[in-house]
This record gives C-alpha cells, sequence and structure tokens, in this order.
C-alpha cells in the first residue's frame, strides 16, 4: 500500500494505492492518524488505484472518521472502483461516508459542511 | 471437473498476499467470471484473516489448509484449521443503519464473507474447524 498526502487548501488529499487487507491497513491507520494528531480535519481520500478493500480497510477508515467527528472533522471518499464501491454497500458504509465520483465533487463536499 | 487446487498457508497476514495470487490464478485457469473471482478472493480473505487475528492463544506457527474447485457450476471453497473453535455461522450481524459514532469495528469481516457467497457449512471435529463455502457460478 502506497500513500501520498498533498494539502490543497484546508484539504488532505490522501492517494491511496495497493491493496487494503489486513496486512496493508495498518500502514493507513497510521497515516490517517498521524495527520488528525497534526491537526488535520479535513480528509479526501482518492480510491483510484485500490483494487481491493476488505472489512480491515473498512475498520481503519471507521476508526478515523469516528476520531474526527468530534473534533468537526471529516472523511471523504472518491474515485472508488465498483468492485471496492460493492464492499462499502454490503458494510452498510455508504451512509456514513460521503462518497464522490472525482476530486473536485469530494473537495466541495467539505465546503458545504 | 477440473483438478482441486490445493494451498496450505501459515497463520502470518503476509500470507494474505500469497493467498488473493492462488485464488486469482485458480479463477483465471478455470475461466470464472470477475465478480465470482472477486467474491472468493474477499469471503477467503476475511476467513483466513480471522483465524490467523483471532484464532490462536500461542505464538506457534500453524497450518491453515484451504481447497478450491468446481464442479457442476459451482465453486467450493474449503478451510481446514487447528485454531479455537468459530462457527462463523453463529457471528451476530452487525448493524448496517446505526449512525457513524455508533457502528461497530468487528464483524464487518464475516458479514461480507456471508453476504458475497452463496452458502458457508461449518463443522468442528477432532479438535479442528472445518469450513465449505460454496459460490454459484452462473444462473
Amino acid at each position: 500500500m502506497d500513500i501520498a498526502e498533498q494539502k490543497k487548501g484546508s484539504v488532505v488529499v490522501v492517494a491511496l494505492k495497493g491493496r487494503l487487507d489486513a496486512a496493508t491497513s495498518g500502514k493507513l491507520e497510521e497515516a490517517l492518524l498521524g495527520l488528525i494528531e497534526r491537526g488535520e480535519r479535513k480528509l479526501a481520500l482518492s480510491f483510484h488505484q485500490v483494487d481491493y478493500i476488505s472489512s480491515a480497510g473498512l475498520r481503519v477508515l471507521l476508526v478515523a472518521a469516528k476520531r474526527l467527528k468530534p473534533l468537526n472533522g471529516k472523511i471523504a471518499l472518491y474515485s472508488l472502483k465498483p468492485q471496492v464501491r460493492e464492499v462499502f454497500e454490503i458494510a452498510g458504509f455508504t451512509t456514513i461516508f460521503p462518497i464522490s465520483a472525482a476530486e473536485d465533487d469530494a473537495l466541495r463536499s467539505f465546503q458545504k459542511s | 471437473m477440473t483438478a482441486p487446487r490445493t494451498l496450505t498457508l501459515h497463520n502470518r497476514l503476509s500470507e494474505l498476499e500469497r493467498l488473493a495470487q492462488e485464488v486469482t490464478a485458480f479463477g483465471q485457469a478455470q475461466r470464472l467470471p470477475e465478480p465470482v473471482s472477486q467474491a472468493l478472493n474477499l469471503a477467503l480473505d476475511e476467513i483466513v484473516t480471522n483465524i490467523i487475528s483471532y484464532g490462536y492463544d500461542d505464538q506457534a506457527d500453524h497450518q491453515i489448509s484451504l481447497r478450491l474447485s468446481l464442479q457442476a457450476g459451482e465453486v467450493t471453497v474449503e478451510v481446514e484449521d487447528d485454531a479455537r473453535p468459530f462457527n462463523p455461522l453463529e457471528a451476530p450481524p452487525p448493524d448496517l443503519t446505526a449512525p457513524l459514532e455508533e457502528r461497530s469495528e468487528g464483524g464487518l469481516g464475516i458479514h461480507l464473507a456471508r453476504t458475497v457467497m452463496d452458502g458457508l457449512e461449518y463443522r468442528r471435529q477432532n479438535g479442528k474447524n472445518y469450513l465449505v463455502m460454496r459460490k454459484r457460478v452462473s444462473g
């Protein structure tokens, strides 16, 4: 799992690449909690290069989103491949995470709230 | 029916990558549709991750045996392990409608495996867990 961070205004765009399973999700957890620790509150995660996610990956997103909530922060996701989106749907995660088609939409979703 | 594909994994999470490669290779060899191959990958990943992460009380090396076969338009996956007794069919389903702060971090993996497969059977025998999962290829 490769993780690239880029600040765009008040939002940190986090581009993910690779498989997100129990063996790799620890690296993402470290990265997201590190960003929150450093004071970042708006995280936009690109799933454009993620071909696979398991419940271990979902768990990390849930942990980070739960930590951000009382801090008035938010995680937005975008560019999910169909098979990845299906896992989000089966897990009921599409109702707790804003999911956009592209980065622009994800960045705009922070302005609304 | 072609020869089943067998695979033995050690109880280390680093084995998940090899598991994915083997399941994908099985799908390609059997010309399985992509959604079927993806379902097998996810279900096996979740079941094996569960065994490795929560199944053992010691730090010793354990083996998890897998067997994949295709017969009469149905893929059968058998998982055999010597971890503590665990029947995934008895695991309570997670709450999928609760607000974010009330969502549980556990139970999602088994829910995913049960949802993407068409059938699961479990038995405990001779100190081992035997799980059989089925996935229809068509129809």
